[in-house]
């Protein structure tokens, strides 16, 4: 679009005191750039007109701050993502629409007042939901900086899904050996506190003040903690029906496979493994990440106590991304681990009678079919999300993606965090990660946890409902439609009126437009506010 | 003295995303971060990407945000362009000393304007846009740098002493210009000789080069041909088309009496400033002595013409026809204007003061100068004699010559070494067939039916020094002779002729010169400044514009009712000392200066065509090239940007500074580099042109790249429509690199999407071993690639790139390993997925970290500390510590980051 003209144009426009152009507002100069205007020309409101609010809002509000002015008498008008990326192809609209756009952020931000963020206290202490090795390695470190932690495992026992794993990648050390004594530190930290057999039942609040009900084995008691970190970890897809799986006894998946080489109950001098058994299919697009190794792991153990064994991995890509991964598949090869890549078009077929016998497979080089003899047949399938993810997100008020694992605020800028403040996400609760990943996870969570308990105090933003109490019937729509809970509806002097609990107020603005008597405003988007924008955007 | 404190502080190695992750989380966290960044500005590999996958957000819209919260932080030091050198202590209690390099810019005083790097000549290859794309010496990374703060690129010392800028009068940036000529870039030499000098073409031609003569190059050899560079630089531009400064005017206006080369400095550089400049001319043309003095075959009148012409379109009036004193008063002038320079130069003729001196045929040289320049001819008789021992006697008689006198001599009345004309004028004259009768001297001329016809000499010989230190001349008694001649033509010298001022009372000297105060250069009379030969008396074109310049800008600094800035000592040219010279010689091999070639002399003095013949493209670069200064690699000191700084914020001397923190842990976070594909010489990559790697490819992309996002192949800039990734390159290759680099997949995913994006209906083909697409929706990616931006997939080891000589596409020989078959294909560009190595054994060395196989950082507890590197207290993120993605990298910078604080807080 044409800048100049649109520039020169909101020059012409009422109020307006000062409109230049930066090539990059968001580098030095531009911030600089605007702290200089505020303090050369006295400005009382300041508008960017470029990108978006999502990324950048919070650099500019810090900018005015700097300068003296209070950060809500900034108005950004998203000129990115309304306009030149939409209007690509026709500039000289976009150039009009850009005018237009900005004259109705001026007449916005004529209305806008100051607000002031009040500071509400966090109590130093977390909960993590899950006691497996990533939960607990959150457990322990945000214990080791002197905070304290309510760690909530709905299982027996702390240990999650490795007490189920036979050895580790890539070390190979016995993984409950590694696991006993994460349990035993988490024992010996006094900081924590573990819940076993525990679910949360119910969370209430807001960051640095959460109340949570726990339910531990019918038992409810309450814990106020500042922070929340989710590690429920996630679980491995049975594939029934498929490849003989329930129906051929020797069609085991990867962890039951782990579990009797564990008790040692594994015999088989001819073993076929089949990767991405339901996974990376139109059903279930994604790829579990790291189950490749999985298998790679497991047939190469089996080479090595059995070393007159045959192994195959048929497999489609294979995953072994990075240093570690890779080496160990190369190594794996030379252990004499056979890998034969499969089409998705033409599947590998399990035949048995009773038992699975053999597996025939379309070789794609030698262009014809071939049967591998098979003892046991083992399926490579992904994790997939908890059953009780949804539960967990409803109560937490935090989102889960499309395929069910839970959704980080932003998967570059803010990968462990959710939109909702106060409360983390590491794990396979996130996506399907493998352990040494997890636990560097756990600890980046901890830190985001750490960072507001360290800091005691939050001020969440002040852009909130208020409610005028003339005018409220006490129909309390409002509260039903808030999704934040952050409607309560109280009764004084005789008449009931809905309140806005301001520290959990998220702005979103459900109950101002659902309100039947016009008695909710929001701040910052006041109805003289978008109506001034209304006709401006009319005149 | 150090800083910090073991409990509270931390230092980070690395500025990338990682590094500014770790930094945030630990501010946030309330501890002192110390961020050391090796490169001027953080931002890492990540500012050099235009989109991110999986989400294609701008790249630098998610980092620009962190960049600055890094920088603003009350908790972040940043320590950028610096180096952690030793590490000393441990856990709870390390002792780090950082070096700053010196960036030659006081960064306190730096605003980041850029005027600086307008000016520098230097150019060098951008490792930013991975050499695709070149910067200055002095440079800032990347317009969103930060700090935003420029840094002068100096590896060595300049082997010269830069005389010839000294010897300039108008201090001419002569070796920035060279160095710009010696890189092909002659419009932006010209531009640079132009912001001393207005005439660069004038003086290319006709300037005395006292640059030359003080050329530290000639102390080893010859001395570099300042004078002919200037005119190819000049002669290389079109100076009609030049683009103009934009001016700010400041409502005032100056006038200039005098169109000469003081009067157009003056007029020039005040109109630069912003003044309404209006030049009264009394000639009927501009240009004052260099229109009417010197003969068109010297400095022919076009490009002169060119020149002025530049100067009026700055919005400079000229005038023509005017005579100050007869059409138009001082007074009257005084009135109008705020100031008045005064540059009418030295037009008036000496005279013999011999008998018969007024017969017709007898003439003033620089009468008999103007006439020819301004209608093109004169009279000449057959024979010939030029008095005197100049160049205008010099030019006199090359222009008799041309006009059609079949016998021309010089007459002189001292000898040879005496005559003020240069050598290699005097050369000229004899090579043209013009004769030299020296120790002679004119005492009567006689006529016949009214004109000239014979002419009465007498010998000279010479005696002791006179006032001008040259031995007076003493008539030999007796020795008189006649001789016939039909013309003659006194060229004995030339005084200005100043009685127009004396109208407003300004006072002259006894020689009839202006005077003036040297330091204002003012006259007497408020508001009324002069400069050029009316106040020196006859001296030469390069003087007077330093007198223009020098005037404007006092009366720049008089309209602005500012006291005259006091000028720098005028410095004296070095010369290099013996040891300096016996150094030099070792190290460049001795080189001929390269001659102009001249026209025939034969031909050339049949009519007025230009004698010297300006050097080819290719001789201007090797004659550019022998100059001492630019044969070094970056900075050559010549100071350009010094004085485009408004800031004053340039240190040439400033030294590398250490300073010591004391931090409690460390954070190594260096991210990477690329690998070097040239060795895979199946893949031709530096052999044809287009194969290109994927992070150059990238740069061509974004927006703040080379091409500003034009996508187009090297070979012939063409949009390419078809387009080929090969993945592994270098990656997953036992002869290279073993290990995965675990982003290319994804990364050349998200390049065959941006090519799609650019020019829509683009086809990408990606070459892959496995397709390893492991992140969160980054399956969804690829089938989003598939089905809406025409990407192919092809599973296969590519084996050969051979080159289609008539389009110079591309062709891929490869395996097809789905079924074994060879096969080729045709593409329009290839881009090479090139495996990526971690960058930290410097620093692992200082840290005392060890390293593994593939040079990662060694983690000995992988599954439960997998950020603790063998070291106690010292973490390892991103691409230092293993191959990952940017998401992988920033959830690890976190994590590095709560460790830390663990152990800060006394665990372990």
């Amino acid at each position: 679009m044409n800048v100049p003209e649109v520039v020169e144009y909101v020059k012409g426009l009422p109020d307006i005191v000062h409109a230049e152009r930066n090539l990059f507002t968001c580098s030095e100069e531009g911030i600089s750039a605007i702290k200089k205007g505020i303090k050369g020309h006295n400005l009382n409101r300041v508008i960017v007109a470029s990108c978006t609010p999502r990324t950048h809002e919070p650099l500019f509000r810090a900018a005015c701050e700097e300068a003296g002015l209070n950060k809500y008498l900034f108005e950004f008008v998203n000129i990115r993502d309304q306009c030149s990326w939409v209007h690509m192809r026709e500039p000289e609209k976009a150039t009009q629409k850009a005018k237009d756009l900005i004259r109705m952020g001026v007449a916005k931000a004529r209305l806008l007042e100051p607000l002031e963020e009040v500071e509400t206290p966090v109590i130093p202490s977390c909960m993590v939901m899950g006691g497996g090795v990533v939960g607990m390695s959150a457990a322990l470190n945000l214990a080791e900086q002197g905070f304290e932690v309510h760690l909530v495992e709905k299982g027996k026992g702390l240990g999650g899904t490795l007490l189920d794993l036979y050895k580790l990648f890539p070390t190979n050390e016995q993984a409950s050996k590694l696991v006993e004594s994460a349990i035993q530190k988490v024992a010996a930290q006094s900081k924590i506190k573990a819940y076993l057999s525990t679910r949360v039942k119910d969370v209430r609040g807001f960051i640095g003040n959460f109340e949570v009900v726990l339910d531990q084995d019918g038992k409810e008691s309450e814990i106020k903690v500042g922070t929340i970190i989710v590690a429920i970890g996630a679980e491995e897809l049975k594939p029934v029906h498929q490849y003989g799986y329930g129906k051929f006894p020797n069609v085991v998946t990867q962890l039951e496979l782990e579990q009797r080489m564990k008790k040692g109950e594994f015999e088989g001098q001819n073993v076929v493994m089949i990767n991405c058994v339901g996974a990376r299919i139109p059903e279930r697009t994604y790829c579990s990440r790291f189950c490749c190794m999985t298998a790679v792991k497991n047939a190469t153990l089996i080479r090595e106590s059995n070393p007159a064994s045959k192994v195959w991995i048929l497999h489609r890509d294979l995953m072994a991304y990075g240093e570690d991964f890779e080496n160990y598949y190369r190594w794996s090869m030379e252990q004499g681990v056979r890998f034969i890549r499969y089409d998705r078009e033409k599947p590998p077929q399990v035949i048995g009678d009773g038992t699975a016998e053999k597996v025939r497979v379309w070789h794609q080089l030698r262009g014809r079919e071939i049967e591998l003899p098979a003892d046991m047949v083992v399926l490579t399938t992904p994790l997939i999300p908890r059953a009780d993810n949804e539960e967990i997100s409803k109560m937490l008020k935090v989102p889960l993606s499309e395929q069910g694992f839970f959704l980080e605020a932003h998967v570059k800028l803010m990968p462990l965090e959710f939109a909702t403040e106060g409360i983390y996400i590491c794990g396979s609760a996130r996506w399907p990660t493998e352990i040494a990943e997890g636990v560097a996870q756990a600890y980046g969570a901890a830190a985001k946890a750490a960072i507001p308990m360290r800091r005691g105090y939050v001020k969440p933003e002040a852009i909130t409902s208020y409610v005028n109490e003339d005018l409220c019937g006490g129909c309390g729509i409002c509260f039903e439609m808030c999704p934040y809970s952050a409607i309560e509806i109280k009764a004084e002097n005789g008449k009931r009126v809905a309140h806005c609990i301001t520290a959990l107020c998220k702005g979103c603005g459900t109950c101002g437009a659902a309100c039947p008597s016009g008695a909710i405003s929001m701040n910052h988007f006041t109805d003289e506010q978008i109506l001034a924008q209304i006709a401006a955007l009319t005149a | 003295m150090s800083r910090g404190n073991g409990h509270k502080s931390v230092l980070v190695i690395g500025g990338g995303i990682a590094g500014i992750q770790a930094s945030l989380d630990l501010a946030n966290m309330g501890l002192q971060v110390y961020l050391v960044e090796k490169s001027p500005s953080i931002g890492g590999r990540m500012a050099q990407l235009d989109k991110t996958f999986p989400t294609n957000d701008c790249a630098m819209c998610i980092l620009a945000p962190k960049m600055i919260e890094a920088s603003s932080h009350a908790n972040i030091e940043l320590y950028t362009y610096s180096e952690a050198e030793e590490v000393s202590g441990e856990v709870g209690n390390f002792r780090v000393k950082i070096r700053k390099r010196s960036p030659f810019v006081d960064w306190s005083k730096c605003t980041g304007c850029g005027l600086c790097e307008e000016g520098c000549p230097v150019i060098l290859p951008n490792e930013f846009d991975q050499g695709l794309g070149k910067r200055k010496a002095i440079f800032v990374l990347f317009p969103q740098a930060v700090p935003k703060k420029y840094v002068i690129d100096k590896r060595e010392e300049r082997p010269c002493k830069a005389a010839c800028k000294d010897a300039c009068p108008a201090h001419t940036n002569v070796l920035g210009y060279i160095k710009l000529i010696a890189e092909g870039e002659f419009e932006e030499a010209y531009k640079l000789i132009r912001d001393t000098n207005p005439l660069p073409a004038v003086c290319g031609r006709i300037c005395y080069a006292p640059c030359e003569e003080v050329c530290n190059r000639g102390q080893l050899d010859e001395p570099m041909a300042i004078r002919d560079l200037k005119r190819f630089a000049a002669d290389h531009v079109n100076i009609e088309e030049l683009e103009l400064p934009t001016i700010t005017k400041t409502g005032k206006k100056v006038a200039i009496v005098g169109s000469g080369p003081a009067g157009l400095a003056a007029a020039n550089d005040l109109a630069i400033k912003g003044y309404g400049v209006t030049v009264f001319e009394a000639l009927p043309e501009p240009g004052g002595m260099l229109r009417v003095g010197i003969p068109e075959y010297r400095l022919p009148k076009e490009v002169l013409r060119k020149e002025i012409g530049y100067i009026q379109k700055l919005g400079v009036e000229i005038r023509t026809g005017v005579r100050v004193g007869k059409d138009i008063t001082l007074e009257e002038i005084r009135k109008e204007y705020g100031a008045i320079f005064i540059g009418t130069g030295a037009h008036g003729g000496m005279r013999l003061g011999v008998e018969g001196e007024d017969l017709s045929g007898v003439m003033e040289g620089i009468s008999f100068l103007r006439v020819v320049n301004l209608r093109g001819k004169a009279e000449v008789g057959k024979r010939t004699a030029v008095i005197g021992g100049g160049n205008t006697a010099v030019d006199c008689a090359r222009t008799a010559k041309r006009l059609g006198a079949e016998e021309v001599r010089i007459v002189y009345r001292r000898s040879r070494a005496e005559m003020p004309a240069s050598a290699e004028e005097v050369a000229a004259v004899e090579e043209e067939g013009i004769g030299i009768e020296l120790l002679t001297t004119p005492t009567r001329f006689f006529s016949e039916n009214g004109r000239l016809a014979r002419m009465e000499c007498i010998r000279m010989k010479l005696g002791e020094p006179d006032a001008s230190g040259r031995p007076r001349p003493i008539p030999i008694e007796g020795s008189e002779f006649t001789t016939p001649v039909d013309t003659v033509i006194a060229a004995l010298g030339q005084v200005p002729e100043t009685e127009f001022v004396t109208e407003l009372g300004i006072s002259l000297s006894p020689r009839g010169t202006i005077g003036i105060d040297p330091k204002t250069r003012a006259t007497n009379i408020e508001g009324v400044f002069a400069g050029g030969d009316v106040v020196t008396g006859p001296a030469f074109v390069i003087d007077a514009i330093a007198a223009g310049q020098k005037a404007a800008r006092s009366i720049d600094c008089y309209l602005k009712r500012e006291p005259v800035a006091v000028e720098e000592e005028e410095r004296v040219p070095e010369k290099l000392s013996e040891e300096e010279v016996a150094d030099r010689q070792k190290r460049y091999p001795s080189q001929k200066r390269v001659k102009m070639r001249e026209e025939p002399t034969q031909e050339r003095v049949k009519d007025f065509r230009e004698v010297s013949l300006a050097y080819t493209p290719e001789e201007a670069i090797e004659e550019a090239s022998r100059c001492l200064a630019g044969l070094i690699e970056g900075c050559i000191e010549c100071h350009e940007c010094e004085k485009r700084c408004e800031a004053k914020a340039l240190v040439y001397t400033m030294q590398d500074e250490h300073v010591e923190v004391d931090v409690g842990a460390i954070i190594l976070a260096t991210g990477l580099d690329l690998y070097d594909v040239s060795p895979l010489t199946e893949y031709g990559y530096g052999k044809i042109k287009n194969v290109i790697t994927a992070l150059e490819y990238e740069r061509l992309t974004a927006a703040s790249g080379p091409t500003f996002g034009e996508l187009r192949r090297p070979s012939d800039e063409k949009i390419p429509e078809n387009i080929a990734f090969i993945q592994c390159v270098g990656s997953r290759d036992f002869r290279h690199k073993t290990y995965c680099s675990a982003v290319c997949c994804m990364h050349a995913t998200k390049e065959a999407m941006l090519a799609y994006e650019h020019h829509p209906g683009t086809k990408s083909t990606i070459f892959y071993i496995d397709m390893r697409a492991v992140g969160k929706g980054f399956q969804e990616y690829i089938a989003r690639a598939q089905e809406e931006y025409n990407v192919t997939y092809i599973r296969s080891r590519p084996g050969k790139i051979e080159v289609t000589p008539e389009n110079d596409n591309p062709i891929i020989w490869y395996e097809d390993t789905t079924t074994s078959e060879t096969k080729k294909f045709e593409t329009e560009l290839v881009i090479l997925c090139q495996a990526m190595i971690p960058r930290n054994e410097e620093a692992a060395k200082i840290l005392g970290v060890s390293l593994d196989d593939c040079g990662f950082v060694e983690i000995p507890d992988k599954i439960f500390h997998p950020l603790d590197t063998a070291r106690s207290g010292i973490f390892a993120c991103g691409y230092a510590h293993s191959p990952r993605d940017i998401p992988d990298s920033v959830t690890q910078a976190s994590g590095a980051a709560a460790r830390v604080a663990e152990v800060l807080a006394g665990g372990s």
